[in-house]
This record gives C-alpha cells, structure tokens and sequence, in this order.
C-alpha cells in the first residue's frame, strides 16, 4: 500500500518535473561532481581551477558546488548514507577520514600520489594526515593551519611589549596589558574549539604528543598531568583576566573576537594560520599591523617544545569510492594545485602544503618558519577524537573556561567518554 | 419509530463516508511525510549506527537505558520546561494585549501592525546574528546602557545562568507577532453585535473585555497554549544560532541535543533514541494538558 | 468626580501611547539595524558594530547580491511557496471540517494523532525523507521541498482550523441543511468563508515559515539552481569568518517580498474577514 503510494506520488510529482525541465539531451561527457566549503574568492579560486581542467580536459564535466560549513558534516553523512556521495569531497581527516574510509565512502588514492612521485612534492606531515593503514586517502590542498599567537603591532607599540619567547614572559606581559585595561587575549568561545587551542597547547607544552595519543588510544588517560595542568592553567588565567569578559557567549565565526582586536580592545589571539586570510579578507589594509609569534616555550619542561597545535592540508580533499572515473577526479584534484591556483592561492594569504611554497611576506614566513622548525605537529583535538568524544572534549573545555568544572572534574570525564567509546 | 431509526443510520453513513472523503488528504500526507519517519525513528533507535555505514548494529533497548541514565537530556528536558513555561507566560499576555488594542483601533492601526509583525518575519539566522552582537558583552547594546548608568559590563549569553533566560526573552520577541495575528483573527470571529450589545447595557471597555470577549476567546486561548507548548518543547532555531546548547549544557534542548548527536557526534541511533523519546514525551504533555483544560466542557 | 474619571481617561490614554512607543521601539529596531547594516563594508561593520549608523550610503553590498544568483533563489522560493500553501489551506480546511462538525468513531483518536504530529521533531525526519526522495528521484529538485512543506505545517493548521470551526454556530449549518444543501455544498458555501480568518492567519503563519524553512532546503537540494532563499546566504559564511554584512544584504532582500505582500495581504485579509462576518 505505502509503496504503491510513494510510485504514484512519484509518478505525479515526475510528470510535473518533465513538464517543467527541458530535457537535455545525453551527451557523451563524463560528469564530476566536487563539494567544498570555500567561499568569497577562494571560491572563485575553485571555479577557476575547475574551468582551466574542463578546459584542457574537454571530456569532462564539472560541477563545484558551495556547500556551508555548519552543516557540512550533516549534509556529507546525509548523502553518504544514502549512496549519494559526491566524486570529490573536502573534509578535515583524523578520526571523520577513518570513519568513511570503514564505511567504503572514501578511494584509496595511493597509486595517483605516487605516480610519478607526485606525494614528494607535499609537506611530508601533510601526506602523513592523509594516511591511514599506511594507503593515502586524500590530498591536502587548502592550508597549513597551525595556531600560533597573532598580535596588533599598535598595542604592543604603545605600552612598549615584546614578543616573549616563554610563558613566563608571555604572563608578564599579560599582566601589564591588565594593568592598563587592555585585554591579553582575543577570545570567542561559544565556537568552543577556539577554546580548547589554549587546552591542546598547555598539555602539548607540559607532555609533549604522547600523553594525548595515549589517551586517546586507550593506553593512556586523560586525566594525565598534562591535561591537569591545561585545565588549571586555563582557570589561572581567566582568574588573571587575560581574556576579554565575556568570551564563552561569544562567537567567533561572526566576528565578535577579531572585532575587539582590531579595535584594540585586546592584544592578541591565539588562531589558527588563515588568521591572516581573514584579515585580508576583511580588511587587506590591517595586515601591516598584524604580528606573530609561536606559543612560547614553558620552561623547565621536558617535553620538546617546537611542537606546533594543528593541521596541514585544512580542508582534505577525497574522492568518493562510488566515483566512476577516479583518475579524472584525481586529475581534477590536481588542477586545484596546478601552478595558477598555487598563485591565486597565496595572494589570499594561504599557506598551501606544498614544499615549493616559499612566502613573500614576512608574516607568512614566521608562520612558515614555525612549522618548520616544529619535530612535530599535534592534530587538533576535535578532528582527532572519535566524533562524540571531540564533542565531549570542546563541551569540558568550554566548561573549565566557565570555571563550571574543575579541571579534574572536566578531565575525568574526557576520560570516561573515552573508555565509553573504546569499549563499544 | 422504525423509520427513523433507519434515516438516523443513513445518516450517520453518509457522515462517515463525507469524513472519509474529507480527512483522507491531510492522512495520506501525514501518514508519508510524518508518521513513517517518526517509525523509522522508533526502529534506528534500536540501533548502534553512526549514520554513515551501511551496516547497522544491533542493539535492543541500549540507547534507551542510556537515555534514561543521561544527565544531559533531562536537563534538555528541564530548560524545555522552562522555556515553555516562560513562553506561555509571557507571549500569550502581550500577544493578546497587542491584538486588543489593535482591534479597537481598527484600520488605523495598520502601521503598527505591520511594524510589530517584523520579527516574525525576519528569519532566525537573522535574529541570532543582531542579538549576539546586542547582547555582546564588550560592544554590546546591553553592556553600553549599564556602563551609562555606571555599571559594569554584563553578559548574558556566556554566564550559564542566564544564558537560557535570556534567549527565550529572545523567542518569546520572535512569537508574539504570531499570537498577535491569531488573536486578532480571533477577535474577527467574535459575531459583530457582541460589542455593541454589551456597550449599549452598559459595561465598560474592559468590562467588555474581561466579561464578554475574554470567555468568548476561550478556545482560541487554550488552542494557543497548545501551541505554544508544542512549539517551545521542539524548539530548535535560535538556541542553536545563539550558543549551540552552552555554555556547557546550560542552555541545551532536547532538539539541539538530538541534532548534535545526530550530526556532530555521528550517533544516528542515539540520537534518534532521543527523538523518539521526545516526541512520547510532547505528546502526552500535551494530549494531557488538552484534557485537562477541556476537561470540563466535555461532560 | 467627572474630574477625576477624566484625569484617569488621559492618564489611560498616555499609558497606552507609551506602551505603544515602546513595543514599536522594541519590535522595529533590530529590523532597522539590520537594514543599517546592509549599507556597510565588511570592515566597517567589525570596527563600529551594528549599532553604528553607517558612514555613508554604500550599495556594493546590494549591487553583489543582485548580480549573484538571487533571482533564481527567489523564483525557487515563490514556486514552492505558492504550490505547498494553497495545497496545505485546501488540505487542512478539508481534515478540520469532519473532525469541528460531526460526530464519528473515530473522531478523537484521529484528531489526537495529528496533534501528536505536532510533536514529531523535524530534524530526525530528515534522513528518511531524503532517503525517500532519492528513491523517487526527486532529490535535488525543488518539488522535493513541497510534499515535507505541507506535511510539516498541516497538523498546526488543521487544529488550529478546527478551533476556528467549532466557533461558529451549529445554527447557519443546520438551516442550510433543511434548505437541501448536502454536506459538500455546506463546506464550500458556509464553513469556508467563514473560516476566512482563521485561514487568513494560517496564510501569514505559514508562508513566513515555508519562506524562511532551512533544513528541508539544505537536505533535499543540491546544487545552486535549484536552493532557495534561506541557503542564499551560504555565500557568505565561510569556516572561519563570515561576511555579516553581506549575510543581512541577502536576508533584507529575501525577507522584502514578505513584507511587501503583508502589507498588501493584510488590507485583503481584512476585508476577507468582513466578507465573512457579514455572511455570518
């Protein structure tokens, strides 16, 4: 009965759609279709990549839809679990990459990287993100993203500071700018992963990589003294005010934080490295008064501290394993690296992964020079955890700048959404 | 005796087959779009599935143990209440005040009506972005007015103890419109000579209003109760645009709940396990308030 | 004493005046604020905040969103609208007939089940909605939209049908029943105009939902030419930043058809209404 309901609704429905679409005649092209998050003119940066691949591809026919970020993730498992995945799709590897290459969504693209040892010419941890059980899975395209402290030169001008080299200095100085009624820290934390950047520094500073990799594995916990010491340091600061007031009701993606640190209100913001895309973005004129330094070193620790918090490659672009013709999508991948798209890139402030990348400015090559002198990079959190514990995580982390929990409290229960986890 | 007996069962056939007739559209509909989702929702519920996979795990009752034992949900559950209970009281009064006063002043009247509909019509992507730089603590209208009056900055959004309060004020700026529409069309149905009767035996406006319009309205009223229960359980928009549930789970609803296990957590099953769960829950909330509040009439 | 009771009438009459004031201040300012913000740059809007009146009359904003796919959005949104409204207003005025008028057996459990429809939350019918309709080949058309728009906003109509029918006196429908009407006739002739405003706030109610809806639109539609208005302003929301300017360009343009036809419409709605209190 529902099912002879559904085909005659289907045949209604079909018949008003035939009247009203032209049909087009069948032609002889293959057709791709790519999904990604990019907007403004990085947008348009796609679109041209994929005109120049039509171009000297005539047999192909390429479709780039704009998806949004926010509801991505839900848009992408929507049409992964209908069959419907698209031939090319971004995401941001770590643990959602696992998750569709075991639910046979994502194309192992080994065989194209290294063709022609076309891999060698990616930042090794580029590539590195992209492996799982040692087979590549995706291609790292759009961005080294690694949190660094961005700061306004005018600020630190005025009140006569320094980029400091460790946290001690680094908390010296926050107390001055106290002092004078300037917030340290540019903050917005209703998006809770701008947040938890602090957290995954601190215990990355204390432990190094391991005490994280061993929580999350299993073998170790979260409740580590790392972590212990994230959660109080974070309450130690916002008990100093180093934040602006405010901050977890805050939204960062709308610009509330970058607001007060163009305005000066606050000194600094600890961001992600298409930090300074956004400012050209927004204002290219800023960018003179942007600065930068690493996190500082916290002294007396033995764990290394070159280490950088992020990802290379930011936003990973796979091809779906339904995708009929996965040499032209991967060619079609290639195309939005090809030597323009490289050059349209950089002139937005991207920091493509790729070891020809050489920057022109200097704020791009202290980021650059960060990353490289980094032994290590500690993939965010949030895209390292399984799903639900990564929600579990920017929710604690969230609550420990709240003071809502104490650290051990909030600790104690990453770990317990963990072993849940494990234990399934 | 016999014949009539016989017309009154004629009659009652022909009542059933125009029902028939009638109501079969609107079941059909429901009965696609609807009821077969919220079944297929009872059944993944049963399930371990991150939403992706193909394959579906197995796992009886699980989720609902787990439901039952989540802290997160009953919380939902009581921010649901209290949103509900703080709608209610707040749009259902000034709903009505408003389409008093708009009904007195008839076609005079326009400007406002079309002025005080706009929130209505403004959608919640909209409404989220201005008050979250209204109510932002540092720039903000709110923070701005305290500091003139020599206070200090205040914030809403981020303090767990206001957070919610403070975006139901938000829903409840976004809905009065609607109540006030709907009790404007309700006074519209009020017969014409009603008012004029009463004036002539002389009562007062607000005798009028309180004595004759008020009962008369009454199950305009109760209906918008229904309503505005129904509505603030599965309410969904602005706490997600505004704060996304936080800070922590302080402003977490049952829906907002759902949607992050659903699509942030990968937890199809769990999250359709809550789904289910609330949708038993808003049903017999509210078959419930309906009988008691027609209790009385029905006998 | 007439004194006084006229004292009072004034003071009544300055009370009500500034309540007036007050909800106009409190119901316009945000929209105004919006509209402020449209007529600035990206900038301009993060130095200042929205509650900065803008520098000067900048219409680049309005001039990108026109150039931009908007029209095509906006035809979108005007077809599914029109479709799934007037289906909805015939469909639910039909269901809350029988269930306001007559007595049957299954009166109460029918009428209980759609209000439990009102309860079903929307998100989780996403899935095997979209399911459904890549079965049926309608994803990624905008007639996917019009069977979950309708279904969506039918059990809130018919009950809120069914309020507006039980007021009116059994008397009218028992008169045309011994002139001969049959229950068809009483339907289209008698019931239908005099739920005119009923249905009339029912049209505001749902086309302002069917306007602005989001998650249907975002599941059941792919590609650009086939979205419509909510999805407009993907444009601008990037992962990192978004354009708020730009994102309250877009959402002043979508919503000025809306308010464009209540201005219109509710002058219409009106004299709907006496037509029927005049019948009545």
């Amino acid at each position: 009965m529902k099912r002879k309901l559904l085909k005659a609704l289907a045949v209604v429905l079909a018949g008003t759609m035939a009247l009203s679409v032209p049909v087009y005649a069948k032609d002889e092209k293959t057709k791709l279709t790519l999904w990604h998050i990019q907007t403004g003119t990085m947008a348009s940066c796609l679109e041209n990549s994929a005109q120049r691949f039509m171009e000297q591809n005539p047999e192909y026919e390429v479709e780039v839809i704009q998806m949004q970020n926010d509801s991505y993730k839900q848009k992408l498992s929507m049409a992964m679990s209908a069959g419907e995945t698209p031939d090319i799709y971004i995401h941001w590897g770590g643990s959602s990459m696992i998750d569709y290459v075991e639910a046979g969504q994502c194309a192992d693209l080994t065989e194209f990287m290294e063709k022609d040892n076309y891999k060698d010419q990616f930042v090794d941890a580029g590539i590195e993100q992209c492996t799982y059980n040692d087979k590549i899975y995706a291609v790292p395209v759009e961005n080294i993203s690694v949190a660094g402290i961005f700061y306004n030169k005018d600020v630190f001008e005025k009140y006569g500071l320094e980029e400091p080299k460790t946290l001690a200095e680094l908390e010296a100085l926050c107390d001055k700018l106290v002092e004078e009624g300037v917030a340290p820290f540019a903050l917005a934390n209703a998006t809770k992963w701008t947040g938890s950047m602090y957290y995954q520094y601190f215990a990355t500073r204390k432990g190094g990589l391991e005490p994280f990799k061993n929580a999350a594995a299993g073998t170790g916990s979260f409740e580590d003294e790392a972590f212990t010491y994230a959660g109080e340091k974070i309450q130690e600061w916002v008990d100093k005010g180093y934040f602006n007031e405010g901050y977890n009701g805050m939204d960062d993606d709308s610009g509330q934080a970058r607001q007060l640190f163009y305005t000066g209100q606050a000194a600094m913001d600890l961001m992600g490295s298409w930090f300074p895309g956004t400012v050209i973005g927004e204002n290219p004129d800023f960018i003179e008064k942007v600065g930068f330094f690493p996190f500082p070193e916290l002294e007396g620790s033995d764990a290394d501290q070159s280490l950088c918090v992020g990802t290379v490659g930011d936003n990973l672009y796979s091809i779906s394993e339904n995708c009929e013709d996965k040499e032209g999508a991967f060619k079609l991948i290639q195309s939005l690296l090809d030597e323009e798209a490289q050059k349209e890139r950089k002139s937005f402030g991207k920091i493509v992964p790729l070891k020809n990348y050489e920057a022109e400015d200097e704020l791009t090559q202290e980021i650059l020079d960060t990353v490289n002198a980094a032994t290590g990079i500690q993939l965010w959190y949030d895209q390292y955890l399984p799903s639900e514990v990564a929600e579990v995580h920017k929710s604690t982390s969230q609550e420990i700048f709240g003071n809502l929990k104490t650290p051990e409290e909030a600790n104690k229960e990453m770990q317990k959404a963990m072993q849940d986890y494990l234990a399934k | 005796m016999q014949t009539t007996s016989l017309l009154a069962r004629k009659r009652e056939r022909e009542v059933r087959k125009v029902s028939a007739v009638f109501l079969i559209p609107a079941l059909l509909i429901i009965a696609v779009f609807i009821i077969y989702p919220i079944v297929d929702s009872f059944r993944t519920s049963l399930f371990d599935w991150n939403g992706i996979t193909a394959g579906k795990k197995f796992i009886a009752m699980n989720n609902w143990k787990e439901l039952i034992s989540d802290d997160t949900f009953w919380k939902a559950f009581r921010n649901n209440i209290i949103v509900m209970v703080l709608s209610i009281v707040i749009q259902m009064p000034i709903g009505m005040a408003i389409a008093t006063f708009l009904d007195r002043v008839g076609k005079k009247g326009t400007i406002f009506k079309v002025l005080w509909f706009l929130p209505m019509l403004m959608s919640s992507v909209a409404i989220g972005y201005l008050f979250k730089y209204a109510l932002d603590t540092n720039t903000g209208l709110v923070s701005t007015i305290s500091r003139m009056l020599g206070g200090k900055n205040i914030d809403l959004l981020g303090n767990p103890k206001t957070a919610l309060l403070t975006i139901t004020v938000v829903i409840c700026w976004q809905f009065i419109p609607f109540y006030m529409v709907y009790f404007m069309a309700a006074y519209s149905s009020l017969p014409a000579d009603v008012y004029e009767a009463a004036i002539i035996d002389g009562a007062t406006r607000g005798q009028y209003f309180w004595r004759v319009a008020l009962p008369m309205m009454k199950p305009s009223i109760k209906s918008a109760i229904i309503l505005s229960m129904v509505g603030s359980l599965k309410y969904f928009d602005l706490i997600y645009v505004m704060t996304g549930g936080g800070p922590g789970d302080a402003s977490e609803l049952m829906a907002t709940y759902m949607y992050s296990n659903a699509f942030e957590s990968y937890r199809m099953g769990y999250a359709s396990a809550i789904a289910s769960g609330m949708f038993i829950v808003i049903t017999v909330i509210s078959l419930v308030t309906m009988k008691l509040i027609n209790g009385k009439e029905e006998v | 004493m007439r004194e006084e009771s006229k004292a009072k009438k004034i003071a009544g009459k300055i009370i009500v005046a500034a309540l007036v004031l007050l909800w106009c201040v409190i119901a316009f300012l945000p929209f105004f604020f919006m509209v402020m913000g449209t007529f600035k740059e990206q900038f301009e809007m993060l130095m200042g905040g929205v509650f900065k009146m803008p520098q000067q009359l900048y219409l680049d904003n309005y001039i990108e969103v026109f150039q931009g796919n908007i029209w095509n959005y906006l035809k979108n949104s005007v077809v599914v609208l029109v479709i799934s409204l007037t289906v909805l207003l015939f469909v639910s005025a039909c269901a809350a007939y029988p269930l306001s008028r007559f007595k049957f057996r299954m009166n109460k459990p029918i009428y209980s089940l759609i209000v439990a429809c009102m309860s079903v939350p929307i998100h989780v019918t996403l899935l095997p909605i979209f399911l459904m309709m890549v079965k049926i080949h309608l994803y990624d058309s905008i007639w996917a939209l019009i069977g979950p728009y309708i279904a969506f906003n039918l059990p809130i109509s018919v009950f809120i049908l069914v309020t507006f029918m039980q007021g009116i006196p059994k008397e009218l429908e028992e008169a045309a029943e011994i002139d001969g009407c049959g229950k068809y006739r009483i339907f289209w002739s008698i019931m239908f105009p005099l739920v005119k405003p009923g249905l009339a706030t029912l049209a505001i109610y749902n086309s302002v939902n069917m306007w602005n809806e989001f998650s249907f639109a975002l599941t059941l539609t792919q590609r650009a030419e086939n979205r419509t208005l909510p999805l407009a302003i993907w444009e601008y929301q990037g992962q990192y930043a978004m354009n708020v300017p730009m994102i309250m360009t877009v959402l002043v343009v979508s919503v000025l058809p809306m308010i464009i036809a209540f201005i219109f419409g509710q002058d219409k709605l009106i004299k709907g209404m006496m037509a029927g209190a005049v019948k009545g």
